[in-house]
């Protein structure tokens, strides 16, 4: 029986749920120390002074580390614009200035209140419209300087970290003849991972290298950083990471780890410890980056679309992270799921005196698809004519391309979700406005599964079951748990729960880029079913030997290898491999899996840097609304979610993605507000900082659409990160519908929602 | 620090005569941990008081008698509430979550006296006292409204106990409700909350009486007087609580903080009274 589209439980979940996992935070090693990290209280400075004599000589304080300590180099992942401590000048309050190791973590937080630091403050460029005005203090005034490693071409310029610039067709002749120009401009703030664990890391300096124990969403990103701050060879450093509490994008870049193992080299090899406070991981996550968006169509007589201008601005904090590639996405998404004719995108990713951002979750998706959609209402509502209607008519058909040139055979798909929505959620029905102060919304999305390649390497163990060794890791999804596992489990005829999954080690497990881009299931479960393609091919030469019989006659079921069509019982798994092991030799598999090269136009930009859509899925979105005319506040009363994921391996595993990018989607738009002022966080809590709870979401309506791809693991693609780029827009949508009022921002407070009210009856 | 668990009224109170203001005394903890881990206070002593039973569970002979460590959960769930306290019980479940609910007792949201406290604006509005107790000077009693003193400070002594609360009895024809604002349905500490206790005329068209109380709009929970007076004898219909919504919002001292705005705080009150009063109303209606 196939266990491909069932849903089997997660194999951590037991552990999980009675409190056995060791996550990263509870890892310890004998001897180790406690350290903690003193950060810049300034957005923006020279370093005066920075005496740290006193705090060396501090009770149980075992190391101290400066700039002065680390190379004199500039790393980072994409552009190498970030130094290890700051030097000379800081650029966030946040930034780290020094750390400190000690016996206990009370003399470590002891001895940084002693290190004397004195900062000049200097002007700081406090957010985008200072950033981008012609008088902006720069940044970082030696940006000519800096060196991407990849060598990407990244178009830079003063406060510019990376921009995108591209013009398809004859944009100011379309807006020159419309009948009908619509402009709006959209604010979207920034948003905390969220994650239950907080950042930590161990680290040991041992046998002259660098050891580090982290949980990791990508762990060779890590080795690679410390390797470069600490300029030493990536060998030089191992990464073992151990479960982690939730990502979604947080971990991705390097954390406290390279801290944590400098300071062990510091303390002669002892190995250090350190942990975020829930303050410093919000204050530093490397959170969703705002923006300003300008977007504006030309329609015409007809009311089509027949061109749009993008000005799209990316806050990029203080240092680059992976954010340098971003302005790409903006152009793949500018058009949003709809035909616009001619194109002007300009994108711009601008450097503040901000704690840097990173990556989350539908990367430049959210802020986009919330200024596309909630545009495309705006237009509608301009041209008198129906939501979806206006939408249907622009919607993207198979064989229309994408602004970079790609095409999408499949497109057709979204009419297909639009009538899917419309079954679940009739539209005449649901936007008929029965009461007072309830709205509606729908939008349509494209997403990516990322596409970089993956390698897995599966043994067959004595006893019959497997050892899955990847440098993937599993974040808290399911996707190694569930889907790698029943990929696996289904070439090999074995139960899911024997399928033995490891941690990342980059001393032991291939190259990989990590759980991000909704890849997972696909990549690394397409090069996992390779592996389990030879370790079966392995197990039946054998088994043939054993059974007399071709291979080819064999089948696995059940954990055991017996002739196609007979009931007898074969030879059991263990068997093999107990032959294999004292003959020739243990069974062993190993897979890859690439996707083949999309073809896009590289003509369509300056500054395509992230260049396609590989394996698109298609997305529609409904969202209802209550607003509370006396509070302001909104819920969401019914939110339908019509997605198409290629195949279902594990369906509770895609529900639980949806309803969980969903709740995240919903506490972007109406409850965490991550606001900076002059620099400085002001929801430095959790209690300041929102997170949605159970109370305020509601049950997601799912519907599943199956198109599986016709390559990738029985035709599965990305399913994690689409469920939230839509949320802001629909509801954003709804909100409008709702009062007839538009709030362009999010997230959309309840003090928003009220001025508008106000401003509506006035 | 040290910890020391009474077993009795009288043995806390002799804990409490010893060591004074040096002593924290600690029911349920919910505020007091919080205040531990951040390092607002530094008390030499906690004195735990939350095993000492004879200050726990609700009783009416007449006024409505609380123990100083009714949980906000024992609040939220007793029928003894249901008939005339119901702002009392909306409050206690509203406060923070459901774990919280479950040690958090009432005397310890008087004592923490924050101007966000849910409970006091439904105490308010009952004219509840608190009853203090010192081993040197036996029992006084006083005006709740007299008791919060300020932001975080009231006047309790550091010898004394805050062991009862106690509510006056609910005339005829009174209902009365709390509306808390927050930005999510729990976990949430007030942007702003309003308690009200209506009584109606005889005919049940008039305002006999109206008392109003807010929470976190201004430095200390307290009654909106000028408000009452002016709904007293008027119909409630939709002007006069518009009107007296406009009064209201007038006389209120909100803040700018973190959770919102002073102008928020202001517009929303507006409109709160009136939904309190609403709510008031109906509930008269079907209680008579």
């Amino acid at each position: 029986m196939s266990v491909i589209g069932s849903s089997s439980i997660r194999t951590d979940s037991n552990a999980r749920i009675r409190g056995e996992e060791c996550y990263a935070i509870d890892y310890c090693e004998p001897g180790m120390l406690h350290g903690a990290i003193l950060r810049s209280p300034v957005a923006a400075g020279s370093i005066t002074r920075l005496d740290v004599a006193a705090a060396r000589r501090m009770p149980g304080v075992r190391a101290v580390a400066t700039a002065s300590d680390a190379p004199e180099v500039l790393a980072g992942w994409v552009l190498l614009d970030t130094p290890l401590f700051a030097r000379g000048q800081v650029r966030y309050a946040g930034e780290p200035v020094a750390a400190v190791a000690a016996d206990t973590i009370e003399q470590a937080r002891a001895a940084l209140d002693a290190i004397v630091l004195e900062i000049a403050v200097t002007p700081a460029v406090v957010d985008l419209r200072t950033a981008r005005s012609s008088g902006s203090p720069l940044v970082h005034p030696d940006w000519r300087t800096y060196l991407s490693p990849a060598g990407l071409d990244f178009q830079r310029d003063g406060n510019i970290a990376s921009q995108l610039l591209s013009v398809q067709g004859d944009v100011d002749g379309a807006f020159a003849g419309a009948s009908l120009v619509v402009a709006d401009e959209f604010e979207s703030g920034r948003q905390y991972q969220g994650y239950l664990e907080p950042k930590s890391a161990v680290g040991i300096w041992r046998d002259g290298r660098y050891q580090v124990h982290t949980g990791h969403q990508y762990p060779f990103n890590v080795r690679d950083r410390i390797a470069q701050f600490l300029q030493v060879s990536p060998s030089s450093v191992r990464v073992i990471c151990h479960a982690a509490g939730g990502g979604f994008g947080g971990r991705l870049d390097y954390g406290l780890e390279p801290y944590a193992v400098l300071l062990s080299r510091l303390a002669q090899g002892r190995p250090v410890k350190i942990v975020n406070s829930r303050t410093e991981d919000i204050e530093t996550s490397g959170s969703r980056d705002n923006s300003l968006i300008t977007i504006r169509s030309a329609l015409d007589a007809a009311g089509n679309i027949v061109a749009r201008e993008l000005l799209v601005d990316l806050d990029n904090g203080a240092y680059t992270g992976e954010m340098a590639l971003m302005p790409s996405v903006s152009l793949l998404i500018a058009a949003g799921a709809y035909r616009v004719g001619a194109a002007r995108v300009t994108c711009r990713l601008l450097y503040t005196n901000t704690p840097p951002t990173g990556a989350f979750r539908g990367v430049s998706g959210v802020a986009m698809y919330t200024a596309v959609e909630r545009h495309m209402d705006h237009i509608a509502s301009e041209l008198g004519e129906d939501r979806r209607g206006f939408r249907l008519r622009h919607l993207f058909r198979s064989g229309d391309a994408l602004l970079n040139g790609q095409v999408l055979d499949d497109a057709d798909i979204l009419r297909a979700g639009f009538e899917a929505m419309e079954k679940t959620a009739p539209w005449a029905a649901v936007s008929g406005r029965t009461k007072p102060y309830r709205g509606i919304g729908i939008a349509a999305a494209v997403w990516i599964t990322n596409a970089t390649p993956a390698s897995v390497t599966i043994k067959l163990n004595e006893d019959g079951t497997v050892g899955v060794l990847t440098g993937a890791s599993d974040i808290g999804t399911g996707a190694f748990t569930m889907g790698v596992t029943q990929i696996v489990a289904e070439v090999l005829g074995i139960r899911p729960e024997d399928v033995r999954l490891s941690q990342p080690d980059t001393d032991v497990a291939s190259y990989d880029i990590g759980s991000q881009g909704s890849r997972t299931t696909r990549m690394v479960g397409g090069a996992a079913q390779n592996a389990a393609l030879e370790v079966r091919s392995r197990i039946l030469h054998t088994a043939g030997q054993l059974l007399q019989a071709q291979p080819e006659e064999l089948e696995l079921v059940g954990g055991r290898v017996r002739k196609a069509g007979d009931t007898g019982p074969g030879i059991a798994l263990s068997d093999v491999a107990l032959a294999n092991t004292w003959g020739d030799g243990p069974i062993i598999g190993t897979g890859r899996y690439a996707d083949k090269p999309v073809a896009y136009n590289p003509e369509c930009a300056k500054g395509l840097v992230f260049s396609t859509f590989p394996t698109p899925t298609y997305h529609v979105h409904l969202a209802e609304v209550e607003v509370d005319p006396v509070t302001g506040n909104v819920r969401v009363v019914r939110y339908v979610v019509v997605q198409e994921v290629g195949r279902m391996i594990n369906p509770a595993g895609v529900v639980g993605q949806i309803q969980g990018g969903v709740s995240q989607g919903i506490g972007f738009t109406l409850y965490e507000s991550l606001r900076l002022e002059q620099g400085q966080v002001v929801e430095k809590t959790l209690e300041a900082y929102r997170l949605p709870l159970a109370l305020d979401l509601p049950d997601v309506e799912i519907v599943i659409m199956e198109h599986p791809s016709a390559d990738g693991p029985h035709g599965a693609k990305g399913v994690a990160e689409p469920p939230i780029v839509l949320v802001p827009a629909v509801i954003g949508n709804a909100i409008a519908d709702a009062i007839g009022k538009a709030i362009n921002k999010t997230p959309i407070t309840p003090e928003d929602v009220l001025a508008a009210l106000r401003e509506a009856q006035a | 620090m040290e910890f020391l668990s009474a077993r009795s009224v009288e043995e806390a109170l002799q804990l409490l005569r010893a060591h004074g203001e040096a002593a924290s005394i600690l029911a349920g903890g919910s505020d007091l941990m919080i205040q531990l881990a951040r390092g607002e206070v530094h008390p030499a002593l906690l004195v735990h008081i939350e095993g000492i039973a004879e200050l726990s569970g609700i009783a009416q002979h007449g006024n409505l008698t609380i123990g100083a460590l009714t949980t906000h959960r024992q609040l939220a769930t007793s029928a003894r509430l249901a008939c005339g306290y119901l702002a009392l019980q909306e409050s206690a479940a509203s406060v923070g979550s459901r774990q919280t609910q479950e040690v958090g007792t009432l005397a310890g949201n008087i004592c923490n006296a924050s101007p966000a406290a849910d409970t006091l604006a439904p105490l308010l509005v009952h004219a509840a006292t608190v009853t203090l107790v010192s081993d040197a000077r036996g029992e006084r009693t006083l005006p709740l409204q007299d008791f919060l003193r300020g932001r975080r400070t009231t006047a309790r002594q550091g010898d004394e106990l805050l062991t009862r609360i106690e509510l006056e009895r609910v005339p005829a024809r009174t209902a009365d409700a709390y509306c808390k604002v927050g930005r999510r349905s729990a976990m949430e500490v007030a942007i702003a909350g309003l308690a009200a206790r209506l009584t109606l005329s005889d005919d049940g068209q008039y305002i006999a009486e109206a008392r109003i109380a807010t929470c976190a709009v201004g430095p200390v929970p307290c009654r909106a007087t000028s408000t009452e007076e002016f709904l007293k004898g008027r119909r409630p219909d939709e002007r006069t609580l518009r009107e007296a919504g406009a009064l209201l919002a007038a006389g209120i001292a909100p803040i700018d903080d973190t959770r919102a705005t002073a102008r928020y705080r202001r517009s929303v009150m507006e409109g709160l009274l009136g939904r309190a009063l609403r709510i008031c109303t109906a509930r008269v209606s079907i209680t008579t």
